[in-house]
């Protein structure tokens, strides 16, 4: 292992870590076990990865779960067509013969074979169905796979620290759950919200961050709301409210929202708060 | 070590597995955990993996290490409070109206159940946000349903900054708002559903079909003839409509729930409607019944190979299903009986059938059964049932 096995993670430069995240994350590298985020959208899962393979100076390989996808996919593929053409036309290096200059390896194959310590982030797997992820975690669980076509093991080099988020709202299957720890992201609390904006936007105006703030709060409180405007979209909010020159930070406080549709995504939400920030105007 | 916080953790209904508790002695031995508060963090995220379970292990963590009571049953807090509440409000209704701070006359009106669905509401709301004083029942003294009486943590609001000790923490209950479903792990509903599918080929045709180009190159004398196809994807369509009301549902809740949580990790589109009794006018989205109606004549316009499912018991008095003003909500006075609007729906899906936890052997006992029997094929709501509904569902019209 290239890795030191002392390599904390604390924290990286654009991501504010949760102490008892950081602790989570650390005793899983550990226990070298895969360690499954949930939480709700825009709360930061997928950053975290990012973030670990920044401050471990590691390199980050994403595996993007979709719903057809089938585990083969993942780890490796047998890329027939190529071979096919070779053969047809032969005007390649590779050898028509020889099998493994066909194999390509997939995102769980790639961290398996990558010459130092990867971060593997499998992203919403709740995307795939239950199989998959069965499957999927006995691969992980075993460090290795068989390549079929050429009768070949691939064992993992160095056990790469394996981050798993999911957004749905249901539990995976249990063989699943028991191979992985668990964290569930809460929402970020204004104390903490505070942080997070700074670190996005070092030269913010505080005003404009402290109204801001407490305007997305009070966003989010608005009753009846489907898609809650998450830590995502208020960095987006911040940063459009930062672009318009005409815009005073004084102004939030007074009521007026402007970029509504930069935090409300769907129409009838967006419909809700416009016209309850229109009525909050009038006084 | 730790092995009572480990036993009262199972007690309690969390699912905890001695795998996961082995690996926590891993940790401990490799000296990764040096305090109260990593011991707090690490225990939570190797055994539980669910953070519908993070209140109960909060509590559990506080009763271990802190000597919290725990609450007798755990898992029905809310629901013991609500009853207890309507206990309380059947004795003195005036007192428990000001207590609430919500006009008598409004709660009268109220059924029972109605009435305990309020009543929990109030509580949640009660978890969620604690402004001011004016909204709610307070733990002090002049409510007559204060906290200190029924469960000692129960109504405990947290709110100061993060920096403190894990027996705090846990104190504070966090995730209350996460754990109002019990477990839910029938997997064998599951393997009944997944036959539930309709792969049909569908989109650009943009997947290569190896065995196809290679046969045609080979027929093309070598020269290399590519054969692409659509892909698979699953274009079932299901409505899952539910009895959700009434106490003659309640023992087959948990079955319902399952059958629920199945359905919609299964389909891509699958919707869901609840009902009481039986279908008039309308159908909701929302399980209280009473913020997004739907009228089912809309139905008309949907996919009509969409599979209908309905659950429910089919048990009510027959005067709810053929008279023209059966229904108990004034607003659905459409004067169409309940019974042709379910000659309606089968009449619109080709494909339906109606799930019915009540034991098959018991049907005959009851009229309205026998009557939407009739026009629904009914099959009742076991595995052996299931299976036979999905068959019927699959059917070629």
């Amino acid at each position: 292992m290239t890795q030191t096995p002392d390599a904390q993670f604390q924290g990286a430069q654009k991501y504010v870590l949760d102490p008892e995240l950081a602790s989570i994350v650390n005793i899983s590298m550990k226990l070298e076990m895969p360690l499954l985020l949930k939480g709700e959208p825009g709360t930061g899962k997928t950053m975290l990865a990012h973030a670990i393979a920044e401050t471990l100076s590691m390199p980050l390989i994403i595996l993007n779960v979709k719903s057809s996808m089938k585990l083969v996919e993942a780890l490796y593929q047998y890329d027939t067509l190529t071979r096919l053409n070779d053969s047809r036309f032969g005007d390649s290096t590779r050898d028509v013969s020889n099998i493994d200059d066909y194999i390509k390896m997939g995102k769980i194959g790639q961290a398996f074979c990558a010459d130092e310590r990867a971060v593997l982030l499998i992203d919403e797997i709740d995307k795939a169905d239950t199989d998959f992820q069965d499957d999927m975690l006995d691969v992980l669980d075993q460090m290795q796979f068989d390549i079929i076509e050429t009768d070949k093991t691939i064992t993992a080099r160095n056990r790469p620290v394996i981050i798993i988020t999911s957004n749905a709202k249901k539990d995976l299957s249990d063989p699943f759950l028991g191979r992985c720890n668990f964290h569930h992201i809460a929402f970020p609390e204004p104390k903490m919200m505070r942080k997070i904006i700074r670190v996005h936007f070092p030269k913010i105006d505080n005003s404009l961050a402290e109204n801001a703030i407490s305007a997305f709060y009070a966003m989010r409180d608005i009753d009846g709301i489907e898609k809650k405007p998450a830590t995502r979209e208020l960095i987006n909010w911040i940063r459009a409210l930062n672009a318009d020159p005409d815009f005073r930070a004084k102004d939030l406080v007074k009521g007026a929202m402007p970029f509504l549709g930069v935090l409300f995504k769907k129409s009838p939400d967006y419909e809700r708060a416009k016209n309850l920030t229109g009525r909050r105007k009038l006084f | 070590m730790f092995l009572k916080f480990f036993y009262t953790l199972k007690d309690v209904g969390i699912p905890v597995s001695p795998t996961s508790f082995l690996t926590l002695q891993k940790a401990l031995d490799q000296g990764l955990i040096n305090s109260l508060d990593d011991f707090y963090t690490c225990a939570r995220a190797v055994l539980v993996k669910s953070e519908r379970y993070f209140d109960l292990y909060d509590q559990v963590f506080a009763h271990h290490f802190e000597g919290v009571p725990l609450p007798e049953d755990a898992g029905f807090e809310i629901d013991d409070m609500a009853r207890a509440m309507l206990d309380e409000w059947l004795k003195n209704p005036k007192t428990m109206a000001d207590a609430l701070g919500v006009d008598e006359e409004k709660l009268n009106r109220m059924s029972p159940d109605e009435l305990i669905e309020y009543f929990k509401k109030r509580l949640k709301d009660q978890d969620g946000r604690h402004d001011g004083g004016s909204k709610w029942i307070g733990t002090g003294g002049t409510s007559p349903v204060g906290h200190s009486g029924y469960h000692p943590g129960g109504m405990r609001v947290g709110g100061e900054s993060r920096n403190k000790s894990a027996v705090k923490v846990a104190n504070e209950r966090r995730y209350k708002d996460y754990s109002t479903k019990g477990p839910l792990t029938q997997a064998k509903i599951g393997e009944a559903l997944k036959r539930l599918r309709n792969m049909r080929p569908a989109g650009p045709k943009d997947v290569i079909n190896v065995d196809e180009t290679i046969r045609e190159t080979m027929k093309n004398a070598g020269e290399i003839e590519l054969v692409f196809d659509r892909a698979m994807k699953d274009r079932l369509k299901v409505i899952l409509a539910i009895d959700n009301g009434g106490w003659s549902m309640d023992p087959y809740i948990h079955v319902v729930q399952t059958l629920f949580d199945y359905a919609r990790s299964q389909f891509k589109e699958v919707k869901t409607y609840f009902f009481h009794n039986t279908i008039y006018d309308y159908l909701w989205e929302d399980s209280s019944r009473y913020k997004k109606p739907k009228n089912i004549m809309e139905f008309s316009r949907l996919d009509p190979e969409t599979r209908l499912v309905i659950v429910g018991d089919a048990s009510m008095a027959p005067y709810e299903l053929m008279a023209h003003d059966g229904s108990i909500h004034i607003t659905e006075r459409s004067g169409r009986p309940s019974i042709e609007q379910l000659k309606f729906l089968q009449d619109t899906f080709a494909h339906s059938v109606w799930l019915n936890p009540v034991s098959e052997s018991m049907w005959g006992y009851t009229h309205t059964i026998m009557a939407i029997s009739k026009i629904f094929p009914m099959y009742e709501l076991s595995l052996d049932g299931l299976e036979n509904a999905v068959t019927k569902l699959m059917e070629k019209a």
